[in-house]
């Protein structure tokens, strides 16, 4: 199926390459579990793209960070999303950071990522991964230690266990048959919930101890693509000095809340804070609790509509009052 | 003890630590050391691996390499390197004098149950810090009141790739003493003198026949492993040669996020900033870990930036390991082969075929001119 | 060898003794280290540099512009421009300092000696360069002719401007520019690599050091080549963002060499052998 997938894509982009310069897509990695982005800028290096449950990268970022990937006088740039990451490029285009002229947007249902470190949790910890393949919702993976099969939803993302968007909301070409929801928008929030039934000192200690792990290596800003300012983030410049270089708590918990207030209302749960973390900290789950709030207050959801002002770009200096 | 029960113990080069009896040795040992031991993360999602200092509720990891090196015991990630305090000049209080505090303090530590590539990394780092042009302190005096009891490597997947860097999975370079994991237990070797303390404060019997028959079957094997396939010779004029053929760079690196994980997991990236951090009039001089991947790393404040991409950044990130310090180190790669940055990376960039591209496009570049 | 010899990392204590406005963005502070014996034995290579803490801010790195034989303080000419920059700027007589240094390679003058020396500088480049025409005056007979060309963007950014005459008087060749016309100023208006052209100094048995904006130092360089200057008689000090200052930190590297600790003078023979990241 997902050859088939892969396949349609590449029917699609070289239908489509004349108008187009660039194409962001996934390729192979370094092993089949592992897929990276790759930019492609001529037709033969089409057939190097690839689209199955490992593509787990938004690929959105690279529109906007510095060196961005643009496209000549009079092209497009190609870019193929997932639902999460269509609404990336949903909240990208509303805050200006895009001309939604300038985008083909290559759309792909998806059934859920793939946490490459839960496979090989369940295959055992150090093996060498041949072949990885994927029908009716079990993966099978051959590797140095023999044969070992386990069921796609034993394996997701945390982020895509609990996804509501799984179909790009906004595409130009659809690839691939519309998925059914894996949670209904109701439920978005259950974990928050869940949490915050706990006690203020169990959510305190729980927070200190997954935080004391941070190394600072910004991983989670930088993949966030629309955490914009991240050379002159104010987590690194010393002019203004916002917070200091200690490795405590208390400066790793200022980094993390500025970076997620600085979300707050635009995030669009993409999840790629909490998959690019190098230790493990579920830093999406404080972005989450944000967008709560968001939806209680203001009922929007970030990157849906791409008409629509997200609530905190509201400020108007003129208004009578607050 | 009595005395004569102690004099008749005999100081055994070689002993056997039942898998059982392992928390109560070490619990001895963290008397003497500040013991550090792979432990994995509870709250994560059952995977990251890290070095903890030890307690008795830690549950020692050995079945994979730790997420995180033990780079930190030597090099913490944040590191007070002296106090400042200003205070009023008792001749002029309208003056202000400056107390300095000089901070070196290292305990006695013992690293248990880092790899042959984690150690390998200190042995790198040493060229910078120990025989540079000047001696860093700080990391002499941790890493003279360091010891290492080294596992012998019996895994890796397929983003390892020591025996290409010179080492391999039985490398000892840099240890203290041996550790071979067998399916009973752990047979620890000293290999030099500074091993003795440790070995008799396990007070632990030596190994059966057989525990050292299994333990040396599996140093031989280790021994006979090769762990990767980079060839890195002529990687210094590679990346000399393409310096400034941004295309290969771009081929490479287009997809980096410039993120610091590459940098932080890796047991030889070394570079660090200082920062002075201040509350009233008291503070401290701060050494912490930097990044050659951040734009900010080399900012100047006049705005330039000789690295203003992550292209230049991540060219110069594999020039250094590959190409500058091997000039500036007797030909030292700064890699120790442990395929962190591999695994590790966000979009899965491999620097081993990122090396292997770069010598691929120069000897094509040579071959045409 | 550093003032502090066994910590490389520990400056010294040091209190401004007095602070010399030169131009609205430069100043010029004077330095006496705490302990008398240290400023006694502070002995340094003129281009070799120190770097400058102000403890709470941090520490930048800076030429040490006096010449070697003064022991009565140590003299830094810092122009404004970061964080660092803009609380030494704060700083008045009787503040602490501290001093980690000296630093660096320094110019090899020994290798310039009955040579023909111009010094080209712009603006804040002039710093470094003051220290070896100072030291090449105090060993005036060692050295053949010395000329400088010197420019900045107004009169008011020439640095230095009281001491001029006295330079003159010892036998330097001064030729001042400016950017720009200005009331009152009799001297050349032209950027300084224009000004070195119409100079056309002869590369023979000469020198020529250079400082200044990379700019400048660009196109400088461009010019000395067409008056025939090889790579081997062109010097300069390079500039970078650094920390330790002693090759360890990692961030002023070109390639291999690291600017802090190998530099920061190179000669343009030096720089083409090494990778062009400046």
């Amino acid at each position: 199926m997902w050859n088939e997938i892969t396949e349609k894509l590449h029917e699609v982009l070289r239908n489509v390459m004349p108008q187009v310069d660039v194409v962001l897509g996934w390729e192979r990695g370094f092993n089949p579990l592992r897929i990276k982005p790759v930019v492609v800028r001529s037709e033969k290096d089409i057939s190097r793209l690839v689209w199955n449950p490992f593509c787990v990268q938004n690929l959105t970022g690279y529109l906007v960070k510095n060196p961005a990937v643009i496209a000549g006088e009079g092209k497009k740039v190609a870019v193929c999303v997932k639902g999460c990451d269509s609404r990336s490029l949903v909240a990208l285009i509303q805050e200006h950071f895009l001309d939604r002229d300038r985008l083909l947007i290559i759309g792909v249902p998806c059934q859920g990522t793939i946490d490459w470190r839960l496979v090989m949790k369940k295959i055992g910890n150090t093996t060498t991964v041949f072949n990885a393949h994927i029908e009716d919702g079990i993966l099978r993976i051959e590797h140095s230690g023999g044969l070992e099969q386990m069921s796609i939803e034993s394996v997701l993302l945390r982020r895509c266990l609990r996804c509501a968007y799984p179909n790009p909301v906004i595409y130009d070409v659809l690839i691939g048959e519309t998925v059914t929801p894996r949670i209904d928008k109701s439920e978005l929030y259950r974990n928050v919930a869940q949490f915050e039934q706990k006690s203020l000192e169990e959510r305190r200690n729980f927070w200190i101890d997954v935080l004391s792990r941070c190394v600072r290596c910004y991983a989670c800003r930088n993949a966030c693509p629309l955490c914009i300012c991240q050379d002159w983030c104010i987590a690194e410049r010393r002019d203004p000095k916002w917070v200091t270089q200690r490795p405590t708590i208390k400066d790793i918990f200022i980094f993390h809340s500025i970076h997620a207030l600085h979300l707050a209302g635009r995030c669009t749960e993409c999840g790629e804070c909490e998959r690019v973390c190098p230790v493990g900290i579920p830093v999406m789950f404080i972005k989450e609790k944000l967008n709560e709030i968001n939806l209680r207050l203001f009922s929007y959801e970030a990157g849906l509509d791409p008409q629509a002002v997200p609530p905190l770009l509201t400020f108007n200096p003129h208004e009578a009052g607050i | 003890m009595t005395p004569a029960k102690k004099a008749k113990k005999k100081i055994e080069e070689k002993i056997f630590i039942p898998q059982e009896k392992l928390n109560e040795v070490l619990e001895r040992l963290s008397k003497h050391f500040r013991v550090w031991v792979p432990v994995l993360s509870s709250s994560s999602n059952g995977w990251t691996v890290e070095f903890r200092p030890f307690t008795i509720e830690s549950e020692p990891f050995f079945t994979r390499q730790s997420t995180m090196p033990p780079k930190s015991v030597i090099l913490p990630q944040g590191e007070t390197l002296f106090q400042y305090e200003y205070v009023k000049n008792s001749d002029d209080p309208s003056k202000q004098d400056l107390i300095l505090k000089e901070t070196i303090n290292a305990e006695k530590t013992l690293v248990f149950g880092a790899r042959p590539c984690d150690v390998r990394g200190f042995v790198i780092c040493d060229w910078v810090f120990l025989r540079g042009l000047y001696l860093d302190v700080y990391y002499k005096s941790r890493r003279e009141n360091t010891l290492f009891a080294t596992l012998v490597c019996q895994d890796a997947d397929d983003a390892c790739f020591c025996s290409s860097v010179g080492g391999g999975p039985g490398d000892m370079e840099g240890s203290d003493i041996r550790i071979t994991s067998t399916s009973e237990g752990f047979v620890l070797e000293g290999l030099n003198d500074r091993a003795k303390e440790v070995i008799s404060l396990c007070e632990c019997d030596p190994p059966s026949e057989e525990q050292s028959r299994d333990a040396q079957r599996i140093q031989e094997e280790a021994k006979n492993r090769i762990i990767g396939s980079l060839d890195v010779s002529g990687s210094v004029e590679a990346v000399k040669g393409q310096f400034q053929n941004m295309g290969v760079w771009r081929d490479i690196a287009e997809s980096c996020l410039s993120c610091g994980v590459c940098t932080y997991v890796c047991p030889t990236c070394y570079c660090f900033t200082i920062t002075d951090e201040i509350q009233g009039l008291k503070g401290e001089r701060l050494r912490s870990w930097d990044s050659c991947m951040f734009h900010q790393y080399t900012q100047e404040a006049s705005g330039h930036n000789p690295r203003p991409t992550k292209l230049e950044r991540y060219r110069n990130r594999l020039g250094h390991k590959f190409c500058y310090f091997p000039l500036r180190y007797g030909g030292v790669i700064a890699c120790c082969g442990c395929g962190r940055c591999i695994r590790s990376c966000p979009v899965s960039i491999d620097i081993r075929s990122a090396v292997e591209r770069v010598k691929e496009v120069h000897s094509n570049a040579c071959v045409c001119s | 060898m550093l003032a502090s010899a066994v910590n490389p990392y520990l400056p010294e204590l040091g209190r401004v003794v007095e602070v010399i406005t030169e131009t609205p963005t430069i100043k010029t502070f004077r330095i006496v280290l705490e302990n008398t014996e240290k400023m006694q034995a502070f002995d340094f290579r003129p281009g070799q540099v120190a770097q400058l803490s102000v403890f709470g801010v941090g520490e930048a790195t800076f030429v040490i512009n006096s010449p070697p034989t003064c022991k009565d303080y140590l003299q830094f000419s810092v122009m404004r421009a970061g964080e660092v920059t803009q609380k030494i700027h704060q700083l008045v007589p009787g503040d602490p300092v501290g001093v980690r240094g000296p630093l660096g390679n320094g110019f090899p003058y020994e290798a310039m000696q009955a040579k023909n020396i111009i010094f080209i500088a712009g603006g804040i480049g002039m710093a470094p360069l003051r220290t070896l025409l100072l030291f090449m005056l105090e060993n005036r007979k060692d050295y053949g002719e010395i000329s400088l060309i010197y420019g900045a963007r107004s009169p008011q950014d020439l640095c230095y401007r009281y001491e001029i005459p006295n330079w003159q008087k010892k036998g330097v060749d001064v030729v001042l520019t400016v950017d720009a016309e200005a009331p009152g100023w009799t001297h050349r208006v032209g950027f300084v690599p224009t000004v070195l052209s119409e100079e056309a100094p002869s590369p023979n048995n000469r020198i020529a050091i250079v400082c200044g904006p990379p700019i400048m130092i660009k196109f400088v360089l461009f010019g000395l080549r067409e008056l025939g200057f090889e790579d081997w008689q062109i010097y300069t000090t390079l500039e970078k963002r650094m920390k330790c200052g002693i090759g360890i930190c990692g961030r002023c590297n070109m390639g291999e060499k690291f600017v802090c600790a190998d530099g920061p003078v190179f000669s343009m023979e030096e720089l083409q052998g090494m990778v062009p990241e400046l």
